[in-house]
């Protein structure tokens, strides 16, 4: 006979758990990857500060794959369409997340931005999460690669004030390179911040409004 | 956060029919993104009117660790400090050699136990 105790009323009693509070998250996020990884899909995720060139950078590499990959947007933003407003005008699939107030997508809002999507006709999808150097870090989407864009417009401490951002980032792409000289910011000591944080990381210059260095990230992205 | 931690609290009090939390004992992670205080604030203010109204939120801070694939290192998460005045940061950089390191403990958010009266 098994003897069951039971707490008497009023009794105090400690449970003992191992409660992860990010692991729902984290479970949402793995179901993404699976299902995307069944329909051979390419996702990158691009994070990035509030106007650092995330569509822009977007807008640039849809223009130079859309001959070999069928592609998606998935744009998260707060209550506008203007960043989907400006990829869809080239022919992509587009999917608007609006979050409301809430600062960062989620892989639950992916999971349900995915079912919009007709997979079965797609090989690669980009997600442009909210502008934000701090919340996307802790939240993942599921996508096969992160990348983090921030603008020489932005000073020289914007890559040591945000690390955790960087730590989970594959790529960083430091954009606005045109302007560095006008805003007297050197790059490569922005580069070497994003090296000592993160070793790993790949570390990218571009302008998107020239041009300049957007086939670089896309080596990088290996795509 | 503080709402999940909330729902996760009386999910567990009520699974035990209990009446009253009494305290809550959180494990944060160094990395983790958690401000402490916001999170009191809003534990108290999401549990007023309930069972948890009243209790204590105890938060104890796990500290960051990492492990190198290279060298073998295993150990706390290297600082940086020397680039800029007064900016310190912490960085996936092996202390011993330099190369990428994986972090083995510190990112986590865990409700570790709950003290409840029956």
């Amino acid at each position: 006979m098994r003897n069951v105790v039971k707490a008497e009323e009023g009794e105090i009693f400690d449970v003992e758990l191992s409660e992860d509070l990010l692991r729902a998250n984290e479970e949402l996020a793995a179901k993404n990857r699976e299902i995307l990884r069944i329909h051979g899909i390419r996702t990158i995720e691009v994070m990035g500060s509030i106007g650092s060139g995330k569509t822009s950078l977007i807008a640039e590499m849809v223009k130079r794959l859309k001959d070999a990959y069928r592609i998606a947007f998935i744009a998260g933003d707060l209550t506008t369409t203007i960043d989907s407003d400006r990829i869809s005008g080239q022919g992509v699939e587009v999917v608007q997340i609006n979050t409301g107030k809430e600062c960062h997508l989620d892989a639950n809002l992916i999971m349900k931005a995915l079912k919009h999507l007709n997979l079965e006709s797609l090989d690669l999808i980009f997600i442009e999460n909210v502008g934000n150097l701090i919340c996307p870090a802790e939240f993942k989407l599921g996508s096969e690669k992160r990348i983090v864009v921030v603008s020489v417009t932005e000073g020289p401490y914007m890559v040591v004030k945000h690390p955790f951002i960087f730590m989970e980032a594959d790529v960083a792409v430091i954009n606005k390179i045109d302007l560095a000289e006008a805003m007297g910011i050197d790059p490569s000591k922005l580069e070497r911040d994003a090296l000592t944080i993160n070793p790993r990381i790949k570390v990218v210059r571009t302008s998107c409004r020239t041009g300049e260095g957007i086939d670089r990230v896309v080596e990088a992205l290996g795509l | 956060m503080a709402v999940r931690l909330v729902d996760t609290v009386l999910r567990e009090a009520k699974k035990r029919n209990s009446k009253k939390v009494l305290e809550v004992h959180l494990l944060v992670g160094r990395l983790s993104l958690l401000g402490h205080e916001q999170l009191r604030f809003w534990y108290k203010t999401l549990g007023k009117g309930t069972i948890i109204e009243g209790s204590k939120l105890r938060i104890s801070v796990e500290k960051a660790e990492v492990s190198c694939g290279n060298c073998g290192y295993r150990g706390p998460i290297h600082f940086e400090e020397g680039l800029y005045d007064h900016i310190v940061f912490p960085t996936l950089r092996c202390p011993r050699c330099g190369s990428f390191v994986e972090v083995v403990k510190g990112r986590d958010c865990l409700i570790k136990s709950i003290r409840m009266v029956a």
